[in-house]
């Protein structure tokens, strides 16, 4: 983990999970925190405005001690500027006032370490160590009143983990956005659309096909279908790992859909093997025109189109064949 | 009339330049059937490609324009879905099936041709 | 979440005004120009059902945004006959080539959500969601 930033992620605001005011409550709900305890953290703010520096310095030594946390901090002036963030965020828990100011501020922290590659695990091991450090304090500053300290720590141990909640469900939300645009890219890889004669389209289809790969197939066919002036289509799927009813649908979905814009579609590959089992499923395959394999598939095109394939050996005198 | 017919030969052409309403769709069903009656038209094009949206309603119109014009002895040929309508209709579950289709007003010419001419190729 | 925008639906052309607000709200939300398509087409169908079997009623858009996503909401409301057959309407069978057809298993399979209450000789309330993907 020695990168801090992931190339090509956004330099823009993260955006923030929303949180409304029903989930905040509902969380404080199962936390059990009341005002009680927002009022016993307020008590304890000019502790900890006391104690922030030391603590902070205390904080980031321990990250510096390791080479995986070391590594967000190369650069001095973000040192400075990360620990400056890090007081106000530690003041804020003493705050008194936890409403939906306070979680926004709390929401953009996921997001960030989501971009930034920090894994969680760094985080909940900052904040334990932030909590030994801050249970020893309070121990010290209310050492005749022990069960005040004990009581005071609860209090900022459910903060915490309303803190800790939010900012690992942002994380999480970052990261399957993250995947979701991986998978878009690699989706667009995976269905080439080629144009192999004058208004002849090839696509040939690999591997699984799930709904949403159907529809970008789809899209992509018809835009290249009048991207080309297409006239006719061979669809290949010799390579499709498996033909069940859901996907012979999804193909006769696209199948439709390119006739709507006046072309044809020869499917080719499908065994007949797999075409006998898809009709005891019922499913309608006089609409398709079918070829056994890509070859003949894409000779039916061409014949369709008009072409006639001449080997110039045949043909005495001639010039080149087309 | 919302929307202009133009005569090339024996085959008309319905340019459709935004959405139509029923009584709109009625109007051109008629007009055209008048039409193909008075010039004995062999087929009609429908022109869709300024239309951003073919709902069901709008598919079942083209459907009973085709129809009509049918029975006039004209061939209909719907052009012009554009590929995120052909996206939508074929997700609605709309076929215009029974209704030939093109890509565009050359196509729909040509195709309309060759029904003519008796060929089988498609291009 | 954002402000709402309301067409109320009394008449055939006020279905296009619509369905024209809910392109262009979902173009400004980051919706690819398919999606434009699949959202304008839908609320298309419920709008023209609010004319045929409501006669008034509106059509509510708004934007959406939770856990990071963008999205719109589209709520089709009428306070006309109502639905005698809920399952009947939402079967896939019940297409909507048949002029009776209210083409709501097609819109519900426009959008991510789709959810429908109606209640006899009160009203239809059909809402709908998309997000941006």
């Amino acid at each position: 983990m020695t990168e801090s930033r992931r190339p090509g992620s956004e330099i823009a605001h993260p955006r923030d999970m929303e949180v409304n005011e029903q989930e905040i409550l509902r969380r404080k709900e199962f936390l059990d925190f009341r005002e009680e305890d927002a009022a016993a953290l307020r008590r304890l703010n000019t502790i900890a405005q006391r104690d922030a520096d030391p603590m902070i310095d205390d904080l980031y030594r321990h990250f510096l001690s390791f080479h995986e946390t070391k590594a967000f901090f190369q650069d001095p002036k973000v040192l400075e500027r990360v620990k400056r963030l890090q007081k106000e965020y530690f003041l804020r828990l003493t705050d008194g006032e936890y409403g939906a100011d306070y979680v926004a501020n709390r929401l953009r922290v996921g997001t960030v370490h989501e971009r930034i590659n920090l894994a969680p695990k760094w985080y909940l091991g900052a904040y334990s160590y932030y909590l030994r450090g801050v249970a020893s304090r309070l121990q010290e500053a209310f050492a005749d009143e022990p069960k005040q300290a004990l009581a005071a720590f609860l209090s900022l141990m459910k903060l915490v983990f309303l803190d800790i909640g939010l900012a690992v469900d942002t994380y999480i939300d970052a990261r399957e956005s993250t995947m979701r645009k991986q998978q878009e890219a690699i989706r667009e890889l995976s269905t080439p659309v080629l144009q192999i004669r004058d208004r002849l389209l090839l696509i040939p289809i690999i591997g699984v096909i799930d709904t949403l790969r159907a529809r970008l197939i789809t899209e992509s066919l018809l835009r290249s279908i009048r991207a080309n002036r297409a006239k006719v289509v061979v669809m290949d799927i010799t390579g499709v790992a498996t033909i069940d009813s859901k996907v012979a649908n999804h193909l006769l979905q696209t199948v439709t859909a390119a006739r709507l814009m006046g072309a044809l579609v020869i499917v080719s590959g499908l065994s007949s093997e797999v075409a006998q089992s898809l009709v005891v499923l019922g499913i309608d395959l006089d609409k398709l025109n079918t070829v056994g394999d890509l070859q003949g598939g894409i000779e039916e095109a061409e014949r369709l189109l008009g072409y006639r394939l001449v080997k110039t050996s045949d043909v005495r005198g001639a010039p080149e064949a087309e | 009339m919302p929307v202009p017919i133009l005569k090339q030969g024996d085959i008309l052409i319905a340019s459709i330049q935004a959405a139509l309403s029923d009584q709109e769709l009625v109007q051109l069903r008629d007009e055209l059937a008048d039409r193909v009656g008075r010039f004995r038209s062999r087929g009609a094009i429908i022109d869709v490609t300024a239309l951003d949206v073919l709902d069901s309603f709008a598919t079942r119109m083209l459907r009973g324009i085709a129809q009509t014009a049918r029975l006039r002895g004209a061939q209909t040929v719907v052009v012009g879905i554009q590929p995120e309508v052909a996206f939508s209709m074929v997700q609605l579950g709309l076929t215009l099936d029974g209704v030939a289709t093109a890509l565009d007003l050359e196509e729909g010419v040509a195709l309309l041709r060759r029904r003519s001419s008796g060929g089988e190729h498609v291009g | 979440m954002s402000a709402e925008i309301r067409v109320p639906i009394e008449r055939e052309t006020d279905i296009v005004t619509a369905r024209q607000k809910g392109r262009e709200l979902a173009a400004v939300n980051g919706f690819a120009s398919t999606d434009q398509t699949l959202i304008a087409t839908a609320i298309s169908e419920i709008a023209r059902n609010i004319v045929v079997y409501a006669q008034r009623g509106e059509i509510v858009l708004a934007a959406l945004e939770s856990r990071g996503r963008r999205g719109i909401m589209v709520v089709g409301r009428d306070d006309g006959p109502g639905i005698s057959d809920l399952e009947l309407a939402m079967r896939d069978g019940y297409s909507t080539t048949r002029s009776l057809g209210m083409g709501l298993p097609g819109a519900k399979r426009l959008m991510d959500e789709f959810d429908l209450s109606s209640v006899l000789g009160k009203g239809t309330t059909i809402t709908m969601k998309k997000w941006v993907r």
